[in-house]
């Protein structure tokens, strides 16, 4: 029995930190989140994600990746949810698996050692289709290759190169949005509707993975702030109905950080629990990010609320993050769907 | 990531599956066979049956060998766990013996008290209270009064003990009495095992809300403890008691998920049943409960690789205890949501008894005091594990 991380795993997730840590700390952040109109994608960050091997996590090692799992995956999600770091990252390894796992001989060969590279930026869309539009897609106008559904309400998957973008306003600083039409569209020949679900699993297990880093950052940076605010002469984090709720925080985060590994795991391996585990990981990192953030916002006070702290940086992508493929009352209704029935 | 047990835990598991089935009767599984059973009819039968058991080899499946137990692995103590509650086997006598007295007895204990204690607790012969708590003394364990004053060879024992589980059926009682004339605090304190069945020992049955009698008060009037029966140093019994508790911290999750699965699959048919399944309420209050449920079952699994690698847990045990207690207790209300005004009948109309299940509702009243409370575990994450200020 291993169910953790492996020392390899907790490595590739501190690369991550420590290089936002290091180089692109909340101050960077910042800076994109109050320049709306940029790309929202500074260079050095999506350099590093290129190099260091981010984007190339899970192509296979034929087309240069390094041919790892959603576990490795959603270990550097996470880290870049703790970082509330900006760019496509998702977008590009999802559009990388699509073809992996869809496309043909050439698609493979165009598109996935340049995803891998982060030469190419790839985004990800359930909503809408290739045929009628995209309302809503991250880096959309970024994107050099988009995978999304080819047409509304029947299965089946396309890529789609060239689209006219145009931006999709949101609260969330952290990412840019778009609105895509139009463009070449391609078939992905390997689509099959178990391979759909399995790829929109494999994006919620990535954006679940994401809400956690949210939520224990968020909680990180209350505990010490706590720790040393001092009200009514001793530190506020003395206080038990402080000391009560973060110690609730604490479990909960923690029990989202197991759901979002096991499902990583049930997914790449095909558990016969898997889409249950999706769910389950959705719900609770969702429910917890949200609790996690609004605590932030709360037990930091009135500083808390204002636009020079950080805090409405992870609330408001927790707040993005939490809705996608699923909020908790429709991850819950798929749990309820799975043990309880129709 | 591995989440498969090795083949010598594989074999483990099938031989004890097949020594379970031939040896629980199909009417013990009967729901509501149990509550419906005379505590002292209960309790010979959970004896007996836990007799055999440790003769075909199936106790003290970690402890060493050289006790009489199996040596076996952590992993092999998961599986017993899991497979004795998915047969259904009955709940041990003995919990507080085999959990917390036996390692902590093989971790400090003397000789003679490892010869005179670790057989008959393998084999149940001997069942063991835990008295700790007193009437003014609960939460703050440390502000218990009961007395032992030296008398010779002896210790003279006199005070009272409160919500002693099996006090009416135990034999022995590790208890913590103040042995120090004037001390205060964690200090002069003695862990003192001491016979129940002697004159100057009285225990008396405490009614629960359930209605049943699992726990009573202890009292001491003049009773006699060798100073041979003092387990660590005498004044020590503060380090002795925490040695004691922090062998709570282990693999439990995963029979608990076990059992609490199988409670929430039975609140299930019982909301198809009565057509409430199909309220989106119902559906989403049953899935908020599953979502802990499944934590918990993985959080366990975390918690049994971190034992096998040999790390002390140190005060995570409190984040499983709040994890389990919180999540059953939500179980059980969502339960009572389900049966809306029936919540309280004996029975539904069709005859379906209810007792069994509401027999779990009101215990899960308890899990959340008993053990630490919640509020005394939020205490110790929030200053042992985030570091908060005291
Ligand atoms: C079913 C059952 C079985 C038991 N079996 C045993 C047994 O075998 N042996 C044994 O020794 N004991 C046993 N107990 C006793 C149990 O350990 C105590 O009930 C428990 O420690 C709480 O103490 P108390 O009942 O005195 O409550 P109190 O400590 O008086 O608590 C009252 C309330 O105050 C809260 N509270 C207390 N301190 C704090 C704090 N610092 N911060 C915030 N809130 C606080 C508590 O959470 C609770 O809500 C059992 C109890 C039950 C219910």
């Amino acid at each position: 029995m291993f169910f953790a991380l492996t020392s390899d795993q907790q490595e590739f997730g501190a690369a991550v930190r420590d290089y936002l840590a290091q180089r692109f700390d909340l101050a960077a952040v910042r800076t994109v989140v109050e320049n709306p109109s940029d790309d929202g994608n500074p260079a050095s960050l999506w350099r590093a994600a290129g190099e260091q091997g981010w984007t190339a996590v899970t192509v296979d090692e034929d087309h240069d990746g390094l041919g790892l799992g959603l576990v490795e995956a959603q270990v550097i999600a996470r880290a870049l949810g703790a970082g509330v770091a900006p760019g496509p990252w998702r977008g590009t390894v999802l559009a990388a698996d699509a073809i992996r796992l869809a496309g043909s001989d050439e698609q493979k060969a165009a598109w996935l050692p340049k995803l891998a590279a982060g030469e190419a930026v790839g985004a990800f869309t359930t909503r809408g289709s290739a045929a009628s539009g995209l309302p809503v897609v991250e880096y959309g106008a970024l994107a050099d290759v988009v995978v999304a559904p080819a047409e509304d309400g029947l299965p089946g998957l396309a890529l789609v190169t060239g689209a006219t973008a145009s931006p999709v306003g949101s609260y969330d600083g952290t990412t840019r949005l778009a609105s895509c039409s139009g463009g070449t569209v391609e078939t992905l020949p390997g689509t099959t509707v178990e391979l759909q679900r399995l790829l929109t699993d494999r994006a919620t297990v990535l954006v679940a993975a994401d809400l956690v880093g949210i939520a224990r950052e968020a909680l990180t940076r209350t505990v010490a702030y706590d720790r040393e605010r001092t009200q009514f002469g001793v530190p506020v984090g003395s206080f038990q109905a402080l000391k009560h709720a973060l110690a609730d925080l604490h479990v909960g985060v923690t029990m989202a950080e197991h759901a979002a590994l096991y499902a990583a795991h049930a997914v790449d391996t095909g558990l016969a629990d898997a889409e249950l585990a999706v769910a389950v990981a959705k719900a609770k990192s969702s429910d917890v990010a949200l609790q996690a953030t609004a605590a932030m916002i709360q037990f930091h006070g009135g500083i808390g609320y204002t636009w020079e702290h950080e805090a409405h940086f992870f609330y408001k992508r927790a707040k993005r993050l939490a809705g996608q493929y699923g909020d908790v009352a429709v991850s819950r209704e798929r749990i309820a769907s799975l043990t309880v029935g129709a | 990531m591995d989440l498969t047990f090795t083949p010598a835990e594989e074999e483990f598991r099938e031989e004890l599956r097949s020594w379970l089935r031939a040896h629980i009767p199909d009417e013990w599984t009967r729901p509501g066979f149990w509550e419906s059973l005379e505590d002292s009819e209960s309790f010979r039968l959970r004896r007996d049956w836990e007799r055999d058991k440790a003769d075909a080899g199936f106790a003290g499946i970690q402890w060493p060998v050289e006790y009489g137990g199996r040596g076996g692995t952590p992993g092999m103590k998961a599986i017993y766990d899991e497979e004795t509650v998915r047969a259904r086997a009955p709940r041990t006598v003995n919990p507080l013996g085999l959990t917390f007295l036996a390692p902590t007895v093989m971790a400090i204990g003397t000789d003679a008290q490892k010869k005179e204690i670790i057989g008959p607790l393998l084999r149940n012969e001997v069942v063991w209270c835990q008295g700790f708590s007193e009437p003014g003394a609960g939460s703050d364990l440390a502000a218990l009064s009961t007395k032992g004053v030296r008398d010779g060879d002896d210790f003279v024992v006199n005070g009272q003990k409160v919500w002693t589980t099996n006090a009416v059926h135990g034999d022995k009682i590790f208890t913590l009495v103040r042995t120090e004339a004037g001390s205060e605090k964690h200090r002069g304190i003695s862990m003192l095992l001491i016979d129940m069945n002697q004159p100057g020992v009285t225990a008396r049955p405490l009614r629960q809300m359930s209605g049943a009698s699992e726990f009573g008060e202890v009292f001491f009037d003049d009773a006699r403890v060798p100073v041979t029966d003092c387990l660590g140093e005498i004044g020590d019994g503060w380090r002795t008691a925490m040695l004691l508790l922090s062998f709570e911290r282990g693999a439990s999750g995963i029979s608990q998920y076990t059992e609490f699965r199988r409670q929430y699959d039975e609140i299930a048919a019982v909301a198809r049943k009565l057509g409430r399944a199909d309220d989106p309420v119902i559906r989403d209050d049953l899935a908020r409960v599953l979502t802990e449920l499944e934590c918990l079952r993985l959080h366990s699994m975390h918690v049994l690789t971190q034992v096998e690698q040999g790390r002390d847990l140190g005060f995570e045990a409190s984040m499983t205890k709040l994890q389990w207690s919180e999540a059953f207790q939500d179980l059980w209300e969502v339960y009572d949501r389900i049966l809306g005004e029936d919540a309280t009948l004996d029975a539904l109309t069709d005859g379906t008894d209810l007792r069994p299940l509401h027999a779990q509702a009101m215990w899960s009243r308890s899990v959340t005091i008993w053990g630490g409370s919640s509020q005394v575990q939020r205490n110790v994450t929030a200053e042992r594990v985030l570091g908060l200020p005291r």
